[in-house]
């Protein structure tokens, strides 16, 4: 195969105002004369709202707006409409908007948040997944039957917000053959908040009787919609721009601040800023769930995976969102990896009194694949089987069936497995580090998924040669808006990538996309943009071949030149080309739009399910060597290997960056990122100082090979790859410290204290009777 | 009161009160946004600035307290013309930087550092860059850079 025109290190063109402190991110743009907006949140995590009197406030210094649940009375949400933007009566988690106040100064509208005066009687509440779901446990939505459904078919129950089921043959007989050897396992992780540097932030203002909000978000469209939808206004009359974001990790995937902002500066007909300080940041965060999970697997006298039954309990938090989504996506992480004769997977969102959870790069892939991979560890323990060989002996392979029914193509995570291997030997291992320690390695498999749907493009090609891309795509810093779509367009068009200006996100510019998230930029946005090449190569050529006296199917674009493909030589700069074309036919511009082709399943296998079959299943195995000290229980990181199936490599350096990046974030999820919920329902850990990310001295770095070849509809072949890197780190970590340990390693993260738990068998085994 | 102070060569003068953080009489006033709030407590080092050269994070500073020392900020490294610190240079040519908000901080805290540690190690560097976090970049490729910033052999 050559090597497509796309394929390039091109550097980022956002570098060098990035390391000089000019980009401007939302953060940045508040500016003198802008009204800041502040919010109070409920200080209990359920109860009843008895007295709300905000006149106080409106009498403070400097304040120009005060904003109540009557100003916004939609609600919004996935699957089930059910989040109102500030409670109105009912509080369902310690945290939850009551009121915003806008004033001159960040300052003066906090003190008016202070003047407001709020009874609200408590409630008994439920604060964990097991607590929600004991008979007579409070309902957190008491009218929850009431809610608008926005996607059909999920089964909802009181605190059980959304179900997905898969059931895939004969799971039960399976279970009951006289040969099958029985293992079960339970599983617990915590959340993971995504602290991007950048808060969430937003600034909003009234431009010709419309909302326009500028701000930090991961998917425009979507700001622009719940807006729409909580203010009760045409989504005709939002705009929605979005500049650089600091970092996003899915957290800015739903909106949450930006409707207020819109809502204050509706009432004071003035610019409004809502910027999210790092403690509101973090007590609000969208977190990575923490969950419950259970998986038995009957395995045949061959090692070979009969059936395969699991259950996973989801936190939602006090509103449904991101997590009602994600069920469906446990079917393709637990029922990914391996062949199962049979599967039966039942994922639940669970409401609890607790702050909502969201979106967190790869999702409850992450954890699942934790759960997955120990399981298969204790199953190779449990009945013999070498580790390495039983994963050899049961992969997914080309033909082999996943969850729902849907056909694998194409043999992946077996020849990975051997490049796996492989790189171990030119990496070597770094086992002598450990010392006195204890020594432990794995290596994991993962099945993850490319985020497709909408996405569309328009390229306009000018008299000077060069070309414009207007999309509402989102620069969160994965680099796709600055190295992919450029490099995709250059070489469609025959330019050079400088020649190639991409517009910033705006939804009065661009048409519909699902946003920046799930490893999808540069496969739709990238395939959108070269449909629309397409129509602007077939522009080009028309007027090409009136100008140069051929047919269009004999021409061809080649270093800004328009030639005739069998007479190098022969033909007309491309410059000459565009302005013939601008006077006979009018300027060269084309639009193209992508979506999910859906990959057919099994009918009748999912029920709750959003998406049946994955368009553009990802793959990955990480080979992890960790030392664990027995006097401490801290876990050093010996030596990190990734093979990443990528597809087709567009930008292999910047796909270093991502996976580098990815799997450090991973290890933070795996040994200390964790998140507790106190007695009153809040988050106690709020700042940088007790919630532990990962810092220099931590990072390792990663050797990588980068897999390419796998089947893919992605444009040219490219899969994601900035998603995928965190996928199966906490899997890696976990199976390597049970390498270790010889203990059973049910949990995540693992803390010193926790590992010194598990060496000094302290702790009691997890058994989660509630899943 | 009135606070005197020398920022990036001028000398400017604000009716302010003195406890306030440099870092956002730097961002609110001057509109120099290359300083990032990011944790206002000093553990991410965003907000790096010099203080007659020595790196601080400004959201630990109060104004009042920086007397005559001369504030520089990352839009005061080379005034004018494209990014010619050499960490910066590396920073680009190696595709390091991701979403970018660290890395006026990591500029501000690594670049006095190397200046000063011309032999420094790759150890050295992680050392050096504990008061500097990022969130996207897994830090590895910043050390790597720093090393070719020094002239250091890979
Ligand atoms: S903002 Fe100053 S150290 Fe984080
Ligand atoms: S590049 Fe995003 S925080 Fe460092």
């Amino acid at each position: 195969m050559t090597r497509p025109a796309a394929v390039m290190d091109l550097p980022r063109r956002d570098a060098a105002d990035k390391v000089r402190g000019r980009t401007l991110y939302t953060t940045d743009r508040v500016r003198p004369g802008v009204l800041h907006g502040a919010i109070l949140r409920a200080t209990v995590p359920a109860g009843v709202i008895r007295k709300l009197d905000v006149a106080p406030a409106r009498a403070m210094p400097g304040v120009r707006a005060v904003a109540t649940a009557a100003d916004a009375p939609g609600m919004h949400g996935i699957g089930v409409a059910d989040h109102p933007l500030f409670a109105s009566d009912r509080v369902r988690y310690n945290g939850e908007p009551l009121v915003a106040v806008a004033a001159d100064t960040e300052a003066q509208a906090r003190a008016a948040l202070e003047a407001i005066l709020v009874e609200i009687e408590l409630l008994p509440a439920v604060l964990t997944m097991e607590a929600a779901l004991a008979p007579g446990a409070p309902i957190v939505h008491e009218g929850w039957k009431d809610y608008e459904t926005l996607f059909e078919g999920g089964e909802r129950e009181g605190n059980i917000a959304w179900v997905a089921r898969v059931e895939r043959g004969a799971v039960d007989a399976a279970f009951a053959r006289p040969d099958a050897r029985i293992v079960e396992s339970v599983f617990r992780v915590g959340r993971q908040n995504q602290a991007p540097f950048e808060p969430r932030s937003a600034l909003a203002e009234i431009r010709d009787g419309r909302v326009e909000i500028e701000c930090s978000s991961q998917v425009p469209w979507t700001v622009r919609s719940v807006t729409a939808r909580v203010l009760a206004i045409p989504e005709s009359q939002v705009r929605v721009t979005v500049p650089p974001v600091g970092g996003g990790f899915g957290l800015k995937f739903d909106a949450t601040i930006e409707p207020v902002a819109a809502v204050l500066a509706r009432l004071t007909g003035r610019a409004v800023a809502v910027v999210n300080n790092r403690q509101e940041e973090m007590a609000t965060c969208l977190c990575r769930e923490n969950a419950d999970i259970r998986i038995r697997s009957a395995i045949g006298p061959e090692g070979e995976i009969l059936a395969r039954e699991a259950t996973v309990l989801m936190d939602a938090g006090a509103y449904g969102g991101e997590q009602v989504f994600l069920t469906t996506m446990t079917a393709h992480t637990l029922g990914g990896n391996y062949r199962l004769g049979a599967a039966r997977l039942v994922t639940k969102a669970v409401y609890t009194n607790t702050p909502p959870n969201g979106a967190f790069r790869a999702c409850n892939g992450v954890y699942n694949t934790f759960a997955l991979e120990r399981h298969t560890d204790e199953i190779c323990a449990a009945l013999g089987y070498e580790r390495m060989e039983f994963r050899r002996r049961n992969v997914l392979g080309d033909g082999d069936l996943g969850a729902t029914g849907q056909v694998f193509e194409g043999d992946v995570l077996g020849p990975m497995l051997a490049r796996a291997e492989a790189l171990r030997e030119r990496t070597g291992s770094a086992k002598a580090k450990a010392g006195n320690r204890l020594y432990g390695r794995a290596v994991t498999v993962g099945t993850w998924f490319v985020f497709v749907g909408p996405s569309t493009s328009t390229v306009n090609l000018h008299a000077d040669g060069s070309a414009s891309v207007v999309t509402t795509g989102v620069e969160i810093g994965s680099g796709t808006m600055v190295q992919a779509l450029p490099q995709i367009v250059a070489a469609e068009l025959g330019l050079s990538p400088e020649k190639v200006a991409v517009r910033q996100a705006d939804t009065d510019a661009g048409g519909l996309d699902m946003g920046v998230g799930g490893g999808r930029t540069t496969v739709s946005l990238g395939a959108a943009s070269m449909a629309a090449c397409a129509e602007v190569r077939r522009k080009l050529f028309d007027a090409a071949a009136e100008l140069l006296q051929a047919r269009p199917e004999e021409l061809v674009l080649r270093e800004g030149r328009v030639e005739v493909a069998a007479r190098p030589g022969a033909g007309a700069p491309l410059t000459e080309v565009v302005a013939h074309a601008q006077a006979r036919t009018g300027p060269v511009s084309g639009s193209g739009g992508f979506t999910r082709p859906g990959v057919p399943a099994m009918p009748g296998c999912a029920a709750g399910h959003f998406i049946d079959a994955i368009d553009i299943p990802v793959f990955c195995v990480h080979d992890a060597e960790v030392a664990v000290d027995p006097e401490t229980g801290h876990v050093e990181v010996l030596s990190y290997n990734v093979v990443q199936d990528v597809g087709r490599a567009l930008n292999p350096r910047a796909i270093r960056g991502q996976v580098q990046g990815g799997v450090v974030q991973g290890l933070g999820y795996a040994l200390h990122e964790e998140i507790t919920i106190d007695e009153e329902g809040r988050m106690r850990q709020v700042n940088f100082e007790s919630y532990r990310i990962p810092l220099a001295g931590d990072a390792v770095p990663v050797a990588l090979d980068l897999y390419e070849g796998a089947p893919s509809i992605g444009p040219l072949g490219a899969k994601g790859a900035g998603e995928v890197p965190i996928l199966n780190v906490g899997a890696a970590i976990a199976c390597a410290v049970a390498d270790a340990t010889g203990r059973k390693v049910s949990q995540l993260p693992l803390t010193p204290p926790r590992v010194l738990g598990l060496l000094r068998g302290r702790d009691p085994e997890l058994r989660l009777d509630h899943v | 009161m009135t606070v005197t102070l020398r920022i990036n060569g001028d000398l400017r003068s604000f009716a302010t009160d003195p406890m306030r953080p440099l870092l956002d009489l730097l961002r609110e006033d001057c509109l120099l946004t290359g300083a990032k709030s990011v944790c206002r407590e000093g553990f991410c080092g965003a907000c790096t600035v010099h203080l007659d050269g020595a790196p601080v994070p400004s959201c630990l500073v109060p104004v009042g307290l920086v007397g005559d020392r001369e504030v520089t900020t990352i839009e005061g490294l080379g005034l004018a013309g494209e990014a010619s610190d050499p960490l910066q240079q590396a920073f680009i040519a190696e595709d390091v930087v991701q979403c970018g908000m660290c890395f006026p901080g990591m500029v501000m805290s690594l670049g006095p550092f190397i200046a000063a540690h011309p032999g420094a190690s790759a150890e050295e560097i992680r050392q050096a860059m504990t008061g500097n976090l990022c969130r996207c970049t897994g830090y590895e490729r910043i050390v790597e850079a720093a090393l070719t910033a020094l002239g250091a052999p890979r």
